[in-house]
């Protein structure tokens, strides 16, 4: 095992744990991948820090597990495949470099959470492009990192989106950066004449900036990244359209994408839209009850130049989609508003975290689809959660359109009782069940995790086998995260 | 050299003998190649058998689609993609595509128009394949670069056949990233060098609502054609500005309050080359737009879904326009020529006219990056522009540059280009002096760095030694050298 103080002699003392409390913090998480304790908990605080760690790991050949965002953990990725590891935890790396409004970007370490960035963004005019509630903990680029589905899918122009631009280190320790920053020169040669590293592509023909989204750390590590955001609407206009027909609101929210008439746009179940409300289970059942089973959530904003006009003339275009496919807009479902939804999903989850609240855990299932699959998707899940035992009511839905439209990131949460052997069981055997099933229905799971990625990927060897050459290269001496993905 | 009797037996077993040609007199008529072979394949299956028989006996083949530009080395095995030329699906919910290679934009854009919707058209025109990386009029709405792209099939340098995104795993074609780390980081048709090493050989591209008519009806016989009525809902106008910095400001708000369809900076000299049928007709309207304009400009469309968001979209640009004191040209307003400047700039059917017309040849500085960044650097390769103008080296467009925010101006392309007579030496010697300093200019001021054709080490060096990756991308899946750099992929 590794000498504590080399690790001591990069980022100094008080930086390196092997506490067993603060192992133990980082064995497991709230998915159900094996426990595997760590060696080491490091937290570097600067880019060179971490440059020298992974040269450390690459000398030692000891596994690095970079972790960005606070707890709690939900997805396995950074709970090591390898005892002896160490976590890189980059939580305390919280600069924001520049906040642009004219470009339109925003520049941050790792550390940076939404709940931190997202008024700086304000102040400046700016908004960032969410994932749906994320926890308060959760790290923007970690976020941006997993592909996180986000909730403006008009503004998702790319399925890297909104990454502008990254610095990091590859798993042989190289530096490297992508996009615009790449250079000329460094990055302060860059300022001075007023570049701000916005544009993602290259440098040259690679775009390798896709390479470390979704790679679960496993090519390299992360020290900054620039983000694209959007511009602060001057008005905005929330509504709910609700129906027991989901084919009759995939129909709607289709055209709304389409025609670019709406920011914020996706479809949650009445379990969900409870679960984001309720304070406990009572409140659940209680707001649960007056919610129609599917309900369609969409905002029509107005920017600087006559807002007023802009949304007038789409809810009046809206009006005549909804009579053509024989919908209802209103501000209200049961006893949520539309304006009350607009406002909580425009910052971070308020504590406790909305997938905890209600029964103290979440097994999210989750997939890429298309519109012509999805209905039959749905039922499929329900009819596997009857047959396991899970009521299909209590099922979890989340319906995101991804990149304009092109495709829909599908997302069942189960909610279960940690300490309930019978339900975390019971839990775990629909997770697999539904995974391996769905997958036979054209589910693409683009973000494997935990066991359930060696099915994925063994769906596609070609892909798998590309993916493994392109890894020797960035990380011959595999030290980064092990055993995730298919590495 | 020919190919063996043997190999040329085994290719021609794969495509049949009408598809297959090494005829010594018949070789130059690509690209004045002296090649190998020229094999033509009809399927993904060909292809494939192509490459594993490249591979076996060590031969390099280079497979190239409509093609532009490229050169290629002696005896490769040239493989024409001419034959695979279907669009395989057009999925309207999903808005994706699903297209060979030889599928042309014009073809493409004609079927998707009758459906409502249309793509990105790269600036290299309607007769290109519609599968290409790049950059065209329409980036504004449609995006650009490699950003359009879903699912790739890609036969590799070694003959695997790898389907990236949903496609390898659940055979739809909506997704091309995933599983995991997104492969489409190197599957890329850019320009050679640095083309991705292989064939692709069916790609899902994105497609975008089309508000304009399900055809142009158009009248009139080459070169003058006419649409007779400017189409509902639709709008296309030149705006000048007093300054670079107020067409600046202008073009921002207009992509942050997400008006235009299309906002293209042409030039005056380009408007010109656009409207007018012939060199003589193109320098007198060049001439006369010169004295109307203010100063610098672009053209817009706007294409409203209904007769509400037209009418915001109208005020908002005409608010945006004034506030930023630029002004209309009123002689391209007349209902002719914005009619015929709305086909033309929606189909991309000028830029024949507006590159090679003039002098015969031209050379180019594009960048995708960061526009206003860009445009700084421009102003200086323009002025740079003027002595060869003086000269007579080159056709006075009054030394401009043009370029069109991409993404609602998130990003931005720009380009400058010179055009010259390619059978006078002295002036193509000065163009390739011009673009040899304009080049190193915007490295050495840290705007940014050109990396077509050759680059020197220390831009590569600057440039986080980008070219020690790609080499390294391209060995491990060409481990047989059988896929060169240098050829045009598509």
């Amino acid at each position: 095992m590794i000498d504590k103080q080399k690790l001591v002699k990069i980022v100094g003392t008080g930086m390196v744990s092997d506490r067993e409390e603060d192992l133990e913090k980082y064995s497991s998480d709230i998915s159900f991948v094996n426990r595997v304790r760590p060696a080491y908990v490091v937290k570097p605080g600067t880019a060179g820090e971490v440059q020298k760690l992974i040269d450390l790991a690459n000398a030692t050949k000891t596994p690095l597990v970079p972790v960005s965002s606070g707890a709690p953990h939900f997805k396995g990725d950074t709970v090591p495949g390898n005892g002896g590891s160490i976590i890189v935890d980059l939580s305390g790396m919280k600069k924001v470099e520049f906040v642009d409004r004219a470009r339109r970007v925003a520049m941050v370490e790792p550390g940076v959470t939404f709940e931190e960035l997202i008024p700086l963004c304000t102040k400046e005019g700016l908004r960032l492009n969410m994932p749906l509630l994320p926890r308060k903990s959760k790290s923007v680029t970690g976020s941006i990192l997993e592909r996180e589905p986000v909730l403006m899918p008009g503004y998702q122009w790319d399925m890297s989106d909104p990454l502008a631009c990254a610095g990091l280190y590859f798993g042989n320790g190289e530096e490297f950066r992508t996009g615009q920053a790449a250079g000329p020169g460094t990055l302060k040669d860059q300022w001075k004449v007023g570049a701000v590293q916005k544009a993602p592509y290259g440098p040259g023909t690679a775009s390798l900036h896709r390479l470390i989204q979704g790679a679960q750390g496993t090519m390299g590590i992360v020290t900054w990244m620039s983000i694209r955001c959007e511009v602060l609407p001057k008005m905005q206009e929330p509504f709910f359209s609700a129906s027991h027909d989901l084919d009759q609101l995939l129909d709607l929210m289709s055209w709304l994408i389409r025609l670019r008439m709406v920011t914020e746009c996706f479809i949650l179940n009445n379990t969900n839209l409870a679960a984001i409300f309720a304070t406990d289970m009572e409140d659940y059942q209680r707001i649960k009850e007056t919610l129609p089973p599917y309900i369609l959530f969409y905002n029509i904003a107005g920017y600087d130049y006559f807002p007023e006009d802009r949304i007038a003339a789409y809810i009046k275009d809206i009006a005549v989609m909804n009579q053509r496919i024989g919908l209802d807009t209103g501000k209200s479902a049961g006893l949520i508003s539309a304006d009350g939804l607009l406002k909580k999903i425009q910052k971070p989850c308020d504590e406790p975290y909305w997938k905890l609240c209600l029964k103290g855990a979440s097994q999210d299932i989750f997939f890429l689809t298309i519109y012509d699959h999805m209905e039959r998707q749905i039922a499929a899940m329900k009819e596997m959660s009857e047959e396991i035992g899970y009521s299909p009511t209590d099922l979890g839905l989340y319906i995101q359109p991804i990149v304009q439209g092109t495709g829909y990131h599908c997302e069942f949460n189960l909610f279960y009782d940690p300490y309930s052997y019978t339900e975390s069981d019971r839990v775990k055997d629909l997770s697999n069940m539904a995974t391996k099933s769905l997958m036979n229905m054209g589910a693409f799971f683009s973000r494997p995790y935990g066991d359930e990625a060696n099915w994925i990927f063994n769906r596609d060897a070609a892909t798998t086998d590309a993916l493994r050459r392109i890894k020797k290269i960035f990380d011959p001496n595999h030290v980064m995260n092990p055993g995730k993905v298919c590495f | 050299m020919a190919l063996s009797k043997e190999i040329y037996r085994e290719l021609e077993d794969i495509v049949g003998e009408e598809f297959i040609c090494s005829d010594p007199a018949i070789m130059p008529s690509y690209h004045g190649s002296d090649l190998g072979a020229v094999v033509l394949p009809e399927n993904t299956v060909q292809v494939q058998a192509i490459v594993k028989t490249c591979n076996r006996y060590k031969l390099q083949f280079s497979a190239v689609a409509t093609g532009w530009t490229g050169s290629f080395k002696k005896d490769i095995v040239y493989i024409d993609m001419r034959r695979m030329n279907r669009i395989i699906e057009i999925n309207e919910k999903n808005m994706y595509a699903v297209i060979e290679p030889y599928v042309i934009t014009a073809e493409l854009q004609a079927e998707c128009f009758k459906k409502g919707l249309h793509f990105n058209v790269k600036g290299a025109g309607s007769n290109c394949s519609a599968m290409l990386r790049g950059h065209g009029h329409l980036d504004q709405s449609t995006s650009g670069d490699d950003r359009n792209h879903l699912a790739i099939e890609w036969v590799t340098p070694e003959g695997e056949i790898v389907r990236s995104g949903a496609l390898g795993s659940t055979d739809e074609w909506f997704c091309g990233d995933g599983p995991g780390p997104s492969i489409r980081a190197i599957l890329t048709s850019a320009v050679p060098p640095g083309v991705t090493p292989g064939v692709f050989t069916k790609a899902a591209i994105k497609l975008y609502h089309w508000a304009g008519p399900p055809k142009y009806d158009i009248q009139g016989l080459s070169p003058k054609y006419t649409l007779p009525e400017v189409p509902k809902n639709m709008m296309a106008r030149y705006y000048s500005f007093p300054s670079v910095e107020k067409m600046w400001q202008a073009e921002i708000r207009l992509g942050e309050n997400e008006i235009c369809m299309e906002l293209m900076g042409f030039n005056v000299s380009m408007v010109a080359a656009n409207i007018a049928t012939c060199n003589e007709d193109d320098e007198r309207i060049f001439k006369r737009l010169n004295k109307e304009k203010k100063g610098p400009g672009f053209f817009v469309i706007i294409a409203g879904n209904s007769d509400n968001d037209f009418a915001f979209k109208k005020k908002a640009l005409e608010q945006i326009v004034r506030e930023a004191e630029g002004e209309s040209m009123k002689s391209l307003e007349d209902p002719e020529t914005e009619g015929i400047l709305i086909a033309q700039c929606t189909r991309v059917t000028a830029s024949i006219r507006e590159t090679f017309r003039a002098g015969g040849a031209f050379s180019s500085i594009p960048i995708m990056s960061q526009r206003d960044l860009t445009i700084k650097w421009a102003i200086g390769a323009g002025e740079a522009k003027l002595p060869l103008i003086k000269a007579g080296h080159i056709v006075d467009d009054g030394g401009a540059f043009f370029g069109w925010g991409v993404e609602q101006g998130h990003v931005g392309k720009t380009e400058i280009f010179c055009k010259f007579d390619p059978a006078n030496e002295k002036a193509k010697a000065a163009v390739e002096k011009w673009s040899k300093e304009q080049g190193r200019r915007a490295f050495d001021e840290s705007y940014f760095a050109l990396m077509m054709g050759e680059v020197s080490d220390d831009i590569k060096a600057n440039m986080c030694h980008y070219d020690k990756w790609w080499i390294a991308l391209t060995r491990a899946f060409d481990p047989n050298d059988v896929a060169p750099q240098g050829g045009p992929l598509v």
